[in-house]
C-alpha cells in the first residue's frame, strides 16, 4: 500500500498537468464545432461526396461532421492519441524508472516480493488512467453539452470514453511489458512511444489504401474507431476479445519477465 | 572540439534512426498515391459544382490539392510532427543529460568555459539537424520523382521540404532553452512530447479558425505549405516571427545557461 501511495503522489502533478490540457483541447475542439455548425450543410454534402482515401486524409472517415456526435467522433480521435500516449508513458516509467532514478537498490532491499512492487505499481497506473479517463468524460459530456442543439448525445459521448478507456489500458500494459522486457531502462520510454506513433501512422495508411485493410488487426487504433462505435453503437466483439487477450499477455509478461531481470544498479 | 565530437559520435545512431524513419514515412505515403490520384479524378468533377466560398470554407484549392506536391504537402504534416519531436528531443536531451547522468561534475571541472562547452553541444546538435535533413532531402527527390508520373516543380518541392529543417531548428533551440530553464528533467521524451503535441494541437485549432494572431503562437504554422504551393516563396511576417524566436531563446539558453547553479553528484 504504501508503494500505491507513495507512486500517486509522485504521478499527481503531471496528472494534473495532463487534464489541464485535456480540458482545454476539449473546450476549444467543441468551440470550434459551433463555427462550423454555422455554415450550414453544404459543407458536409461535399464532405459526404468525397471518395473515402480522401476524407482519411482529412480525418473525418464516415463522420457526420453537422452532427455534434459526428463532430466529437472527429475529436475523440486527437483525444485517444493524448491518452494513448499518456497511457504508454506511465506504463514505461512506472516500471523502469527505480532503475533509471537509481533507487532500485533502495526499493528492492525491502522485505517486499518483486510480484508486490509491480502489483502496487500496476495497481496506482490503473487508478491514475480511470481518474484521466473521468476528467476527459465529465469534461466532453459538459462541453459537448453546452454546444449541442438536437438530442442528448451523452450516451454516445459515454460509449466513445470506454472506447478510450480499453485504448488506455491496453498502451499502459504493452509499454509495462515492454519495459520489464527491454533490459536499458533508459530505451523503454522511446520504444514504447514509438510502437505508438507508428501504429498510429499504420491507421493513416490504413485508411487511405483499403487493400491494406487486413492489418487492421495490428494496430489498435483501428480497435475503436469513432465511426465503428458511433455506427454500431458498441464495440466489436472480435476487437474487445483482441484488445483483452493483449492486455493479459503483457501484464504476464511483465510479472514473468521482471521478476527475473537482472536489475541494472 | 572534443566536445563536439563526443556529442556527435553520441548521437549518431539515433540521428540515422531518425532519419530512416522519415524516409520510411514519406515511402509509405507515396507508395499509396497511385491509388489516391485515381479516386481524385472522380470528386474533381463533384467538387467543382460547389460555390467558390464552400471551397474556400474548407480549405482547399482544387488544383494544387490533388496534384502530387498538393498530397505531398498535406501528408507532410506527420512528416512535421516527427521532425519536431526529434529536435526537440534532441534540443533537450543533448543539454540536459549532464546532469542526468551525474557527469556534469566531470565536464565542467574540465578547463573549458561554459560558453565553449554549449556552443559545441549547439553545434552538435545543429549537425545532426543538417544532416537529418539532407539525407532526408535527397532521398524525398529520389522517391518523389520515381512516383510521379507527370512533371512537377524540384524548386517547389525542395522549398516545401525545407520548411522541415526551419521547423527543426525552431523546436531544437525551443528545446535548449527549455533544457536550461528546467533545473532536473528526469527523462526527455515525456517533457517533449508534450511540448510537442501542445503546439501541434494548437496548429489544428488555429488553422480551422484561420485566426492570424493564433498563428503566430505555434510554429507549425509558420510555414503554410498551401502558401508556398501557390506563391513559391515563404510569408516574410513569419520567417522574421521565427527568427525572432530563434535568437530570443538561444540568447537565453547562453545567459542562464553561464550563470546557472548545477548541481553536482
Amino acid at each position: 500500500m504504501n508503494i500505491f501511495n507513495r507512486e500517486m503522489r509522485a504521478n499527481r502533478k503531471s496528472l494534473i498537468i495532463w487534464c489541464v490540457g485535456i480540458l482545454f483541447i476539449v473546450g476549444s475542439g467543441m468551440a470550434k464545432y459551433a463555427a462550423l455548425s454555422n455554415t450550414g450543410d453544404s459543407i458536409n454534402k461535399l464532405m459526404a461526396d468525397m471518395p473515402s482515401s480522401l476524407q482519411a486524409l482529412m480525418g473525418i472517415g464516415s463522420l457526420d461532421l453537422a452532427t455534434v456526435d459526428g463532430y466529437f467522433g472527429l475529436l475523440y480521435l486527437y483525444l485517444v492519441i493524448m491518452a494513448s500516449i499518456h497511457a504508454a508513458m506511465l506504463g514505461a516509467t512506472m516500471i523502469s524508472k527505480e532503475e533509471r532514478d537509481k533507487t532500485a537498490e533502495f526499493l528492492f532491499v525491502k522485505p517486499i516480493s518483486r510480484t508486490t512492487v509491480i502489483t502496487a505499481k500496476l495497481g496506482a497506473s490503473i487508478v491514475i488512467v480511470i481518474v484521466f479517463n473521468l476528467v476527459t468524460l465529465l469534461s466532453s459530456i459538459v462541453f459537448v453539452d453546452f454546444f449541442n442543439t438536437g438530442d442528448s448525445v451523452t450516451a454516445e459521448v459515454a460509449l466513445l470514453m470506454g472506447g478510450m478507456f480499453m485504448m488506455q489500458l491496453l498502451f499502459l500494459f504493452l509499454s509495462a511489458a515492454v519495459a520489464a522486457f527491454v533490459k536499458n531502462p533508459k530505451l523503454s520510454i522511446p520504444i514504447s512511444t514509438g510502437i505508438l506513433l507508428s501504429t498510429f501512422i499504420m491507421s493513416v495508411g490504413i485508411d487511405l489504401k483499403s487493400n491494406l485493410e487486413g492489418l487492421k488487426y495490428v494496430t489498435p487504433f483501428k480497435y475503436y474507431e469513432a465511426k465503428n462505435l458511433l455506427h454500431d453503437g458498441g464495440f466489436d466483439e472480435g476487437f474487445v476479445v483482441l484488445s483483452l487477450l493483449l492486455m493479459v499477455g503483457s501484464i504476464l509478461t511483465t510479472y514473468i519477465f521482471y521478476r527475473k531481470r537482472d536489475l541494472h544498479i | 572540439m572534443n566536445i563536439y565530437l563526443h556529442e556527435l559520435n553520441g548521437y549518431r545512431k539515433s540521428t540515422l534512426m531518425w532519419t530512416a524513419t522519415l524516409v520510411l514515412v514519406v515511402l509509405l505515403f507515396m507508395f499509396i498515391y497511385p491509388a489516391f490520384s485515381k479516386d481524385v479524378t472522380a470528386f474533381k468533377s463533384i467538387l467543382e459544382g460547389f460555390p467558390e466560398s464552400v471551397r474556400n470554407a474548407i480549405g482547399l484549392e482544387i488544383d494544387q490539392f490533388f496534384s502530387l506536391l498538393g498530397f505531398y504537402s498535406y501528408l507532410f504534416l506527420y512528416i512535421k510532427l516527427l521532425g519536431a519531436i526529434q529536435a526537440m528531443n534532441l534540443g533537450i536531451g543533448i543539454i540536459s543529460k549532464e546532469v542526468r547522468d551525474k557527469t556534469a561534475d566531470f565536464l565542467l571541472t574540465k578547463p573549458v568555459s561554459r560558453v565553449t562547452i554549449l556552443v559545441a553541444k549547439m553545434m552538435a546538435a545543429l549537425s545532426c539537424i543538417v544532416l537529418t535533413n539532407v539525407i532526408f532531402l535527397l532521398l524525398t527527390y529520389l522517391i518523389v520523382s520515381y512516383t510521379s508520373t507527370e512533371p512537377f516543380s524540384s524548386k517547389t518541392l525542395f522549398m516545401l521540404s525545407l520548411t522541415l529543417f526551419l521547423l527543426q531548428l525552431l523546436f531544437l533551440s525551443l528545446g535548449f532553452m527549455i533544457a536550461v530553464v528546467v533545473q532536473k528533467i528526469k527523462a526527455v521524451l515525456p517533457v517533449s512530447l508534450g511540448v510537442v503535441f501542445m503546439f501541434f494541437l494548437l496548429n489544428l485549432f488555429g488553422s480551422a479558425t484561420g485566426d492570424n494572431l493564433l498563428r503566430y503562437l505555434t510554429p507549425f504554422q509558420y510555414v503554410e505549405p498551401m502558401y508556398i504551393l501557390k506563391n513559391n516563396s515563404y510569408e516574410p511576417d513569419y520567417l522574421l516571427a521565427g527568427l525572432i524566436v530563434l535568437i530570443v531563446t538561444i540568447v537565453v539558453s547562453y545567459v542562464v545557461y553561464t550563470k546557472k547553479d548545477i548541481p553536482s553528484v
